[in-house]
């Protein structure tokens, strides 16, 4: 069979095999199977059983289950209702004064759960009936939390992150440090569009509050606080080269541990469920990487990856070129799939292509995390744009309106991130330890 | 034999919890010990020398272990993900024929993986493979947990093929997952209240 068909016939098994609902680790071991029994006669059980694992029995990947986990306490405190209490005092001062909140909240909470439709739910759960009550204009509260929702996927210590340095064999600490830079970058993006929409609509915003005194501001972010130091002291520890992600992972749970003991949410129901959870996340996104190891080594077999590279090598496009196709791609792939799937499934025959036309692996990765962030705000289906027309009732058209200044700064990220690909690689190259 | 088998996946899943326990512990065992020697060495003392002899690969092995004996609770708790487009959205008697089909395909994928997994476990025994560390831990010993793993997987599989073929047609993850949308989907304002915040 040529190499044109087997592709063609393989992406038609993986799209039909996902359509109908086959769970996505199950997915890609079927198509791994199928492209091994028709292009070689290896031994396909053997190369399945030693490629899962080799690929799983990892000590990077132990930080997986282990920020997950802390992310699962720190859930199950009560960061989620301090969120709001701590931020909104300080916002207040601002231009778009306590639409921040959504944005910051995000940020903040994205570092903490890793997860951009579980960070969208929980912020908008909490801060949309507030911003409705004191009479902000929904189309921007809507749009920011959209926008900021995505950045779940960015900030550090990010799980996709985690899971693009897996696929890829890139050193997950240099990942995360390099998406310290371009997270913050979008965060004052959207921070300072709102500020400038809300200088120029004066009266679509609601009245001023009286500005509220430090000490009480202080008072109200209290509980909040430990969880930002914590995050800080994770993410630092690793730059400095104190530890490797792994490490700062478990001391992350065991701080995250005393935190809710110390807010009085430690109880043992509330431990178990955390530990729980955080055992069948991690089961589900190291699956899904099992069965995207095992297409990987299917894709060699058949040379796919390989014969693409070199095709791209010989059409010599140009590397901003590639970049805008397959940002297109990822866009369309993020109709249907959630991030992670996304990553996994591409890494395993895009990879190959993309560091033959010298792009940075490392840079890829962010480049990666950014587009699929976009993705996840695109009508007619997001990820994002789905939770939030479930909790406000407007059609996800409307929603993705509300968010469209947002995609616009996503895109307008992406494009700085590729004219200065030193946003995400500055960082990396002064690390303190290239663990 | 229901209570057997809710048994078996339950104990499946305390093990690989336990085993995240393990790893944490463990290595925080390690980064203490680090902080105790630095300490003391910038005291001048002598260092105690408190570490974990291949804590890399114990750690490793732990994860895997830990992530095959959740694989059967994961799906009955509908936390393996799926694009569950099609299937929610077709009636019905179609929605039990392509549970039962995806089912059947997954049953046979897990009960096939179990196989190879058993094959790799007995490899490492007959040539007595041994890992790379301090201390030589043999292969067969966290292999054995993947096989495990993989076979509660596969009996999960079954138990729910199962049970839509045979039984009510209602798997038990269905209720977790659609319990999952609806929290993340659950209104909080009211197209109302939001127009009244517009005006």
């Amino acid at each position: 069979m040529g190499i044109e068909m087997l592709a063609l016939l393989l992406g038609a098994a993986m799209l039909v095999a996902l359509a109908l609902g086959l769970w996505v680790s199950l997915a890609l071991s079927a198509v791994a199977i199928l492209g091994i029994v028709i292009a070689t006669n290896v031994p396909v059980g053997t190369v399945m059983a030693t490629t899962i694992w080799g690929k799983l029995n990892s000590w990077e990947l132990t930080a997986l289950p282990m920020f997950i986990w802390m992310g699962e306490i720190l859930f199950r405190s009560r960061l989620s209702q301090d969120m709001f209490a701590g931020l909104a005092p300080w916002m207040r001062g601002l231009p778009g004064r306590l639409l921040h909140v959504n944005i910051l909240g995000c940020t903040i909470f994205a570092a903490v759960s890793g997860s951009s439709a579980a960070t969208t739910a929980t912020i908008g759960r909490m801060a949309l009936p507030e911003l409705s009550k004191r009479g902000y204009d929904p189309r921007i509260a809507i749009g920011t939390l959209a926008g900021s929702g995505t950045l779940g996927l960015l900030i550090p210590p990010s799980i996709i992150l985690i899971v693009y340095g897996a696929a890829t064999e890139q050193s997950i600490a240099r990942l995360f440090i390099a998406g310290v830079l371009p997270g913050i970058m979008l965060a004052v993006l959207f921070m300072g569009f709102t500020a400038i929409w809300a200088i120029m609509n004066r009266s679509r915003m609601p009245e001023a509050d009286p500005p509220i005194p430090l000490m009480e501001r202080l008072a109200a972010t209290r509980r909040l606080l430990p969880v930002i130091l914590l995050i800080v002291a994770v993410i630092g520890s690793i730059y400095a080269g104190l530890a490797s992600p792994t490490e700062a992972a478990a001391v992350g749970v065991f701080c995250a541990l005393i935190l809710s003991w110390l807010s009085g949410t430690l109880t043992k129901e509330s431990f178990t469920q955390a530990l729980l959870g955080a055992t069948r996340t991690s089961c589900m996104i190291a699956f899904i990487l099992a069965g995207a190891a095992f297409l990987t080594v299917a894709m060699g077999y058949t040379r796919f990856p390989r014969e693409l590279a070199s095709w791209i090598g010989v059409m010599e496009l140009s590397p901003y070129l590639l970049l805008a196709a397959l940002t297109l791609f990822f866009v369309v792939l993020g109709c249907f799939l959630d991030g992670i799937s996304i990553v996994v499934l591409t890494t395993s025959i895009i990879l190959p292509m993309v560091q033959a036309a010298g792009i940075d692996p490392i840079w890829f990765g962010i480049f990666l995390v950014l587009v699929v962030e976009m993705s996840q705000i695109t009508p007619p289906v997001g990820f994002n744009l789905f939770v939030i027309q479930g909790m406000t009732g407007r059609n996800i058209f409307q929603v993705a309106l509300y968010a469209l200044p947002f995609f616009c700064l996503l895109v307008l990220g992406t494009v700085l991130l590729v004219l200065f690909p030193e946003i995400a690689l500055w960082l990396p190259e002064t690390m303190l330890s290239n663990r | 034999m229901r209570v057997l088998l809710n048994q078996l996946y339950r104990l499946s899943s305390a093990a690989a919890a336990i085993c995240l326990c393990v790893i944490a512990g463990l290595v925080l065992v390690q980064v203490f010990g680090r902080i105790v020697d630095g300490t003391l060495r910038a005291l001048g003392l002598p260092i105690a020398g408190i570490t974990v002899p291949s804590l890399n690969e114990i750690a490793g092995f732990l994860f895997v272990a830990a992530t095959f004996l959740a694989l059967a609770a994961t799906l009955r708790q509908a936390d393996h993900i799926r694009v569950s487009m099609l299937i929610r959205a077709v009636p019905l008697g179609a929605r039990r024929v392509l549970e039962g089909l995806v089912l059947t395909i997954g049953t046979m994928l897990a009960a096939y993986a179990s196989w190879h997994a058993v094959f790799l476990v007995i490899d490492s025994i007959q040539f007595n493979s041994v890992s790379f560390g301090v201390l030589a831990i043999p292969l067969w010993i966290p292999q054995s947990a993947l096989a495990i793993g993989l076979i509660v997987f596969a009996i999960a599989l079954a138990d729910e093929l199962v049970d839509v073929v045979f039984g009510d047609g209602v798997p038990t993850y269905q209720t977790h997952e659609e319990a999952k949308s609806d929290i993340i989907q659950r209104p909080v304002i009211t197209p109302e209240e939001a127009e009244r915040g517009s005006s």
